[in-house]
């Protein structure tokens, strides 16, 4: 009779007792939980380890009288019954049972290390039988084997009932692995290529930059849009399904928040499509060979793209290809909207282009037409740091020394002496604002610095206390006297103001 | 007399001729006609000198300069403007903060009054989410990760640092139970400061998992990071953990930087010193001396906190026994999300120099994808950047808890606290980079670095995502 594996506090041939190794004890689980989680093993709970034979027998408790063969010793008992033999049904004993987990026999398998052992004995004989038995059942339709019986009638329910293609033939009933190979399949790439040379204006920098793989830029979702995000999911979660059946070509219905939703989803959703364009656009997806047709499908996104990012996207694409049509002269503006990414920001820099390359160039017009775009703020710090380090030390200094004069000598002297001091604070300090622009680094900021006072009004008071500071004869001292005594000419009422500022200035003094 | 100035610098630099020239003649009227004139380029420039002058004035204490500063950028900045005004905005509010903290109690009266309420900021959050592509880049790299990972196990436990966003695990949901050897058992556990957060999260989690058949279960902890309770984790053996931290990290970072600053070899090259001797003896900030240490560390040459090894200070000793803490638990798997600049800088002008360029980076992003009217814009730049930025510049130690590093020392951070790093998978930045595309700007742009992804605005690294194994 094979051995009772139920009792195994037995030192048997087949099984052996250990106990489990734990890391770290967490606490029991309170009482609330519902139902004990199956391959969770306690961490004092009894690992047993089963014989590949043991696993792998089914069957083992037999009748005598029929042959018959049972999984499970209460089964059989429950059988002899039937032949009026005596029966034994064993009861759960009074005592607590111990927990028991149980490890793969396989040494090289994961679940062979008591810390990753397996709660439920149908789960390790299943393991088992899958990762290191042999595929006994095949499906008919597919080709592919399994090695627990289970998860061979589970596949042949599903066994092409989903089925994706791609353009090239290929079939696929994964959802992912049709994904991944749609990013590199052939067809796809002569099809992009095709587009990408036909209208001649496909943005190359940006699809460089962005180094995704050859699929064509067709438009994608609409921006997010915040309030019915939710809503959208839940109805076009269900509706991919149907839908998928139903097309035969590679296009998707377009999700337009889904992006945010299920990251397998994006490979689909981001080359999307509207469901009510699909006709025309699977059209013109297919029918690549002829370039006329790619153009005709970009002027359908074009379409697309006007109606549904009517909102949000009108002014903001217009900068970003105002600075790309400022920079590589040879990145063209197509009148028509050939590309179907920018065609509303295509259209709106157009009406700009001429300005712009009419002004030699330079990207800053004082007097340019109307609607000019705000200037990056990244930009105007990369300005602003240029602009320090291009005015010279000499003339600013000459500025500053004509503004102050007109003022008491005090101040003059000050600052003159505060040019001096400047110098070792610089490097640390204009380095971040420098940063961009390494070899402008050391002037820049001490020029924003002295710069400042130019803006303002004329002098008008001192600060003394600004005079007090420079003389304590610190390095620091000295910007920050340059500054406070400059800046003393910023205030316009002069006396009481400065008089308040001298109040404040005590304050902080006492301390 | 400045005819000089013209001709050695570019016409970009008219501006500066202008303002010259202004000076010389007195005003009429109002005080600043000219500023209406400015075109949105010179006043960019003009907001940028301002702030700058305006953060000296702050870090030296010279508040009444730093009072006429504020003046002229209030008619200049809105929160309603170009990207710079916005800017400027948001900056000089936090600079005026940081002023105000000088009189402890005058600014704790100012806000004794102030209601948060937890809706606007569960909104706000999911704004930023949905606006912007930054989180669901992270989420979709993150939950790459952990589906690798977790291939072939059947029991998988997700620590979620702060769980917020339910889409995130939504979508991992979805795709464990498409997965071909079957869906494992999923436990997530999410730590989050507000019930209701975690309960939103139980609800629409639980819902998607029952629809999907997926043997789920949620365990909410309510909880600060920094007061967590390990053992609440309740982490158990046999299970493959995966752990995902997507911006709280860096908050462990903040300490009482006095205490730093006395250990420091630097401490005594300071402005009036004796000033400072005396503030550090007496330990407290009076208003004259928390100005004063400012201006104090407003030059020093302080170590750049790029270059420092990590455990110098004693700020990293909090995030450091948090690492490994997590450690102990032997995640499989630990997915970190952070901000890839450097808003640690110990004195002020360097934080705010590094600020000026990261956000400008974002307000641009912001500008450049959703329109100037849009409430919900407004409301992440107020209540998201601006609030961030308040806690760069106005706060310091223990307060200041925006302390954005760069991956570089996260790296060493991670790997002294004994992981290893795991490389991003090619599929997963698949993944990201087409939903990338999908935000139709080319603004935004991914790259790679040792592993790690860095997503950038134009060439400004913004955030970066990176995944770790326990290295035994």
């Amino acid at each position: 009779m094979p051995v009772d594996v139920d009792n195994s506090s037995t030192v048997s041939g087949d099984a052996s007792v250990s106990s489990s190794g734990n890391q770290n004890p967490p606490p029991k689980s309170t009482a609330k939980k519902k139902r004990s989680l199956p391959g969770m093993p306690d961490p004092d709970a009894e690992v047993i380890a089963l014989s590949p034979k043991t696993l792998m027998a089914t069957n083992r408790f037999v009748c005598e009288i029929c042959n018959k063969g049972f999984q499970r010793d209460q089964n059989l008992q429950l059988h002899r019954r039937g032949h009026n033999l005596p029966w034994k049904l064993r009861q759960r004993s009074g005592k607590e049972v111990r927990k028991r987990v149980y490890v793969c026999p396989e040494p090289t398998c994961v679940h062979h290390d008591p810390s990753r052992a397996l709660g439920d004995l149908t789960g390790i004989k299943k393991h088992f039988c899958r990762k290191h038995g042999e595929k006994k059942w095949k499906c008919d339709k597919c080709s592919k084997k399994y090695a627990v019986q289970s998860d061979w009638k589970a596949h042949s329910k599903i066994c092409g009932t989903r089925e994706y293609k791609c353009d090239c033939g290929t079939l696929f009933s994964r959802r992912d692995s049709f994904i991944t190979h749609r990013a590199f399949c052939d067809a796809l790439a002569e099809e992009s290529a095709k587009a990408q040379t036909n209208p001649g204006s496909e943005p190359d920098p940006k699809v460089l930059a962005v180094d995704s793989s050859p699929t064509p830029a067709l438009p994608p979702a609409s921006p997010p849009v915040s309030a019915p995000a939710p809503v959208e999911v839940q109805v076009s979660a269900q509706a991919l399904p149907q839908s998928t059946s139903a097309m035969t070509s590679s296009v998707m219905p377009i999700q337009s928040s889904e992006l945010a939703e299920d990251p397998s989803s994006v490979m689909e959703e981001a080359p999307a499509l509207a469901p009510g364009l699909n006709g025309s656009c699977s059209s013109g997806v297919s029918s690549v060979s002829n370039g006329s047709s790619s153009s005709s499908s970009s002027s359908v996104f074009a379409s697309l793209f006007a109606s549904s990012t009517a909102s949000a996207s009108l002014q903001p694409p217009a900068f970003t290809d105002l600075i790309r049509a400022i920079g590589p002269p040879d990145c063209p503006i197509d009148p028509a909207p050939s590309t179907p990414i920018e065609p509303i920001s295509l259209c709106l820099s157009t009406s700009h282009g001429s300005s712009i390359f009419g002004s030699a160039g330079q990207e800053h017009r004082q007097y340019a037409p109307p609607p000019q775009p705000a200037m990056s703020a990244t930009a105007l710090l990369q300005k602003a740091a240029q602009m320090g380090a291009a005015a010279s030390n000499a003339s600013l200094l000459r500025g500053l020394g004509v503004v102050s004069s007109s003022s008491s000598s005090a101040p003059q002297e000050n600052l003159q002496w505060g040019q001096r001091q400047v110098e070792p604070i610089n490097a640390s300090v204009a380095a971040g604002l420098g940063l961009e622009l390494p070899s402008d680094g050391s002037s820049g900021l001490k020029e924003l610095m002295m710069g400042t006072p130019v803006f303002g009004p004329k002098q008008t008071t001192l600060d003394f206390l600004g005079l007090g500071v420079a003389a304590s004869g610190s390095p620091n001292g000295g910007l920050s006297a340059l500054i406070t005594s400059i800046g003393g000419g910023l205030d316009v009422t002069a006396a009481p103001a400065s008089f308040g500022g001298g109040d404040f200035k005590d304050m902080g003094r006492i301390s | 007399m400045f005819q000089d100035e013209s001709s050695s610098v570019t016409s970009s630099s008219s501006p500066l001729q202008v303002f010259s020239m202004m000076s010389l003649s007195p005003k009429l009227g109002s005080p600043y006609p000219w500023i209406r004139e400015l075109k949105s380029e010179e006043r960019g420039l003009y907001l940028i000198h301002l702030l700058l002058t305006c953060a000296n004035h702050v870090a030296n204490g010279s508040l009444e300069n730093a009072n006429i500063a504020l003046e002229q950028i209030s008619q200049l900045a809105s929160p309603g403007g170009d990207t710079m005004q916005r800017m400027a905005a948001y900056f000089t509010e936090a600079l005026a903060d940081r002023i105000l903290k000088a009189w402890p109690a005058l600014h704790k009266a100012l806000n004794s009054t102030r209601i948060t309420l937890v809706s606007e900021e569960i909104l706000v959050r999911k704004l930023f989410f949905e606006l912007f592509p930054f989180m669901k880049v992270a989420f979709v790299l993150t939950n790459q990760a952990v589906i690798e990972a977790m291939e072939g196990e059947k029991m998988v436990h997700i620590i979620d640092l702060n769980a917020a966003e339910p889409a995130q695990w939504v979508a991992l949901i979805q795709a464990l139970s498409a997965r071909p050897e079957g869906p494992p058992h999923l436990r997530i556990t999410g730590i989050h400061q507000r019930k209701e957060v975690l309960d939103q999260m139980a609800h629409r989690l639980t819902e998607e998992a029952e629809k999907l058949d997926l043997p789920f279960q949620f365990n909410p902890v309510v909880s600060k990071l920094e007061n967590l309770d390990i053992e609440r984790l309740r982490v158990k053996t046999g299970e493959a953990l995966a752990i995902s931290s997507v911006l709280q990290l860096h908050s462990l970072l903040a300490s009482d930087d006095e205490l730093d600053r006395k250990k420091s070899p630097l401490g005594s090259k300071n402005l009036n010193g004796i000033h400072l001797q005396r503030a550090l003896q007496m330990n407290q900030s009076t208003s004259g001396e928390l100005l004063e240490k400012d201006s104090a560390n407003g030059y020093s040459p302080s170590p750049d906190s790029a270059s420092s090894s990590p455990l110098s200070s004693a700020g990293s000793v909090k995030v450091d026994s948090f690492l490994n803490a997590l450690w102990g638990l032997s995640p499989k798997l630990i997915v970190i999300t952070e901000q890839d600049s450097n808003h640690n800088g110990s004195t002020l002008m360097e934080r705010l120099l590094e600020s000026l360029h990261s956000y400008a980076a974002l307000f641009d992003c912001s500008e450049s994808t959703v329109s100037r009217t849009s409430l919900e814009r407004l409301k992440v730049e107020k209540m998201l950047f601006g609030e961030e930025i308040k806690n760069i510049i106005a706060c310091e130690g223990a307060e200041r808890k925006e302390r954005h590093e760069k991956l570089e020392k996260w790296i060493q951070r991670l790997k002294l606290a004994g992981f290893g790093n795991i490389p991003l998978s090619y599929y997963g930045m698949l993944h990201a980079r087409r939903l990338l595309q999908g935000y139709n700007c080319d603004g935004y742009k991914m790259k790679e670095e040792d592993g790690c992804v860095v997503i950038c605005w134009q060439d400004r690294p913004l955030f970066s995502v990176s995944a770790w194994r326990c290295r035994k």
